[in-house]
């Protein structure tokens, strides 16, 4: 055994947030590309399990937003089995899912957003973290946030049995329906929710958009990219986080597609690059025309943003006020990626109106919660809107009944093309005749915070500033020279 | 100021993945220690970022066991961290958010953060394919790490006697 007691600062995995970055003969940029590891073997690990098992393997491989994964993960199940649920399970499910879309847009517009927008993008690096944030608003409002959490944790503990991992749905509905003590629960929970979210969009207004500086930079070309953009409606062509319809406008704002869950092969392709694991995602009607943006290229992207361009207004009347004053102050469709943390504190309000309507619906708290499958599983397709976009589960089972295929399309893999554009776009603006600004780095970080890329794994105790390491190559592929940030946020350059 | 902890007290907390490969470590010592120290403070999560909180408040001390790919060590290496010998900035990502960033919060906000954390971490070989196997230089070190974690546990309940 090799024992060492280091005093390093380590990260967790090698290979986090690596960009290689080729330039031409005249020193200036050709490509630059961003890596994340990627899990790996999900396919072969699922052939053979049951198809009641899928929700709570894929909530496991995710330590961030596993509900997201459980929840995509039973409605394929009840298309694998042609089931439909009763109308108090799917309100159950979404009562539980706009739960967890309002801590996780609360946590992330806080602690991880805010550094960049409530300590302020021009702050200096050692204020932009947590601390930071909580050096602005006050520990009472950091406690505010974490109160809320908790409260908003122990419904989903309540109504889906565990906290973190959801254990409640099933093909065809839901384990148990909400007693009357719980439903109580959640209203009271949800009329705070509201509360607060309403406090948020103001903590936004007086933090971020009475700053001409925040705004300036919102707006800014270096992160803006005209591409198109997905996400999924309700029939009134309204935002729903839990089920409608897939919809795509393209960047002029017009409505370019439209489709179900389970046509979603016929309208999106996916693509490997030789140096990335990941696979990229396209638009087939316009098709690959490689990493540019506009309307003849197929690159899209979904989250906050993307679904505040797709949809005609919000099914809450706060929400809708807020929507329609993000509308009037940045146009439609909104191109500016920095706009995601705007448009996540919008959904914040969404999500927990939402919550608020269910949790009043006499209906959510009826007992009929489960249609039994009667149907052999076949092949079956759920689709949800995570907090960081769509996230698709894809399910074939084989004459046993067992899984014979799966296949998940993430959030980030429907972003990894418009991030690819925003990193080449940092990297031009700051490398030109081969010489290199340490800059990039904030840059490029900047540039894919935003959109918080899922990566392939959880990142659990060690790291701390994000590792990154920028790799510049001449046109023959050689290393000229690495910039690196360790975690304990040194500069290094070789 | 950090409001002192309920009691002084001791909690095992095993953060891994057990469909991941290697990063099942962990759990495996979570497991052998609950076996031989019955009613000791184990537990054992897969969540990531801001999640931790709900496992790091309400106890003096924690012992954290995890894995790591740093790249620089052979797999089964193993590191032993105190919180205050890194000089760490909280990352901007749940998916860069870990104890560090975690416990910071907790005590700017005066929750009830341990005030003692010991991380116990091995270097694996592969935590990112599902369902892969564990390293061997990873499995062999899992009775040593539980009984590190038994002895700190143990001596631990002797200081308080």
């Amino acid at each position: 055994m090799n024992t060492k007691v280091s005093i390093e600062p380590i990260t967790r995995l090698e290979g986090h947030g690596k960009i290689e970055i080729y330039l031409d003969d005249k020193g200036n940029v050709d490509r630059a590309w961003f890596q994340v590891p990627e899990l790996r073997g999900f396919e072969k690990f699922v052939q053979g399990r049951l198809p009641e098992d899928m929700p709570q393997i894929t909530s496991r491989i995710c330590g961030v937003c596993p509900t997201a994964h459980h929840m995509a993960s039973t409605k394929a199940l009840d298309d694998l089995y042609k089931v439909t649920p009763p109308a108090a399970a799917k309100k159950v499910r979404e009562l539980v899912y706009s739960t967890f879309m309002t801590e996780d847009h609360t946590l992330h517009f806080y602690f991880l957003g805010g550094p960049d927008f409530v300590v302020g993008p021009t702050a200096p690096k050692a204020e932009r973290n947590v601390l930071g944030v909580i050096a602005k608003v006050g520990i009472e409002t950091g406690q505010k946030v974490i109160a809320m959490r908790r409260k908003l944790r122990e419904l989903t503990a309540l109504a889906a049995g565990k906290p973190i991992h959801p254990v409640f749905g099933l093909p065809g509905g839901v384990a148990k329906p909400l007693s009357a003590e719980t439903l109580a629960q959640f209203k009271t929970v949800a009329a705070e929710a509201v509360d607060f979210a309403l406090f948020t969009l103001d903590v936004f207004d007086k933090i971020v958009l009475q700053n001409s500086g925040y705004v300036d930079l919102i707006v800014s070309d270096g992160f803006t990219h005209k591409t198109y953009y997905m996400g999924m409606v309700d029939e009134k062509n309204r935002l729903n986080f839990y089920d409608g319809t897939m919809r795509v406008v393209a960047p002029e704002g017009n409505e370019s597609a439209r489709f179900a869950s389970r046509d979603y092969a016929q309208y999106i392709a996916e693509r490997t690059e030789p140096w990335s694991y990941m696979k990229f995602t396209y638009l087939k009607a316009p098709g690959w025309t490689g990493f540019n943006e506009g309307n003849s290229s197929g690159i899209y992207c979904v989250a906050p943003l993307a679904r505040l361009n797709v949809t005609d207004g919000l099914a809450t009347p706060r929400a809708q006020a807020a929507y329609e004053q993000y509308i009037k102050t940045l146009g439609k469709p909104v191109h500016h990626t920095l706009a995601n943390h705007w448009a996540r504190v919008i959904e914040l309000l969404y999500a927990a109106e939402r919550m608020q309507e269910l949790a009043n619906d006499p209906e959510t708290g009826d007992s009929n919660v489960r249609t039994l499958p009667t149907e052999p599983p076949r092949e079956g397709i759920g689709i949800v809107e995570a907090p960081r976009g769509t996230l698709i589960h894809h399910y074939k089972a084989g004459e046993d009944g067992r899984i014979s295929n799966a296949n998940l399309i993430v959030a980030t893999q429907n972003n990894a093309a418009r991030i690819a554009l925003g990193v080449d776009k940092a990297a031009r603006t700051l490398i030109t005749g081969g010489k290199v600004d340490d800059g990039i780095l904030n840059m490029v970080e900047m540039a894919f915070r935003a959109y918080d890329p899922c990566l392939g794994c959880a990142t659990h105790s060690l790291p701390g500033s994000m590792p990154l390491r920028v790799n510049v190559h001449n046109p023959q592929g050689e290393m000229l020279t690495t910039v690196r940030r360790d975690s304990d946020g040194s500069i290094h350059r070789t | 100021m950090t409001v002192p902890s309920t009691g002084p007290s001791l909690r095992i907390l095993a953060l891994g993945n057990d469909i991941l490969g290697d990063d099942a470590f962990a759990f495996l010592v979570a497991q052998r220690v609950r076996e031989r120290i019955p009613g000791v403070d184990v537990r054992c999560s897969s969540a990531s970022g801001f999640h931790l909180l709900d496992d790091l408040l309400g106890v003096e001390r924690l012992l954290v066991v995890d894995t790591v790919m740093t790249g620089n060590a052979p797999p089964g290496t193993v590191y032993v961290v105190r919180e205050g010998d890194l000089e760490v900035t909280p990352g901007n990502s749940p998916h860069y958010t870990g104890i560090f960033e975690t416990l910071a919060l907790a005590r700017a906000l005066n929750l009830n953060a341990p005030r003692e954390v010991l991380i116990i971490a091995v270097e694996a070989a592969d935590c990112l394919t599902v369902g892969g196997p564990m390293h061997p230089a990873v499995e062999a070190v899992v009775p040593v790490i539980a009984e590190m974690v038994e002895n700190t546990s143990r001596n631990f309940a002797s200081e308080l006697s």
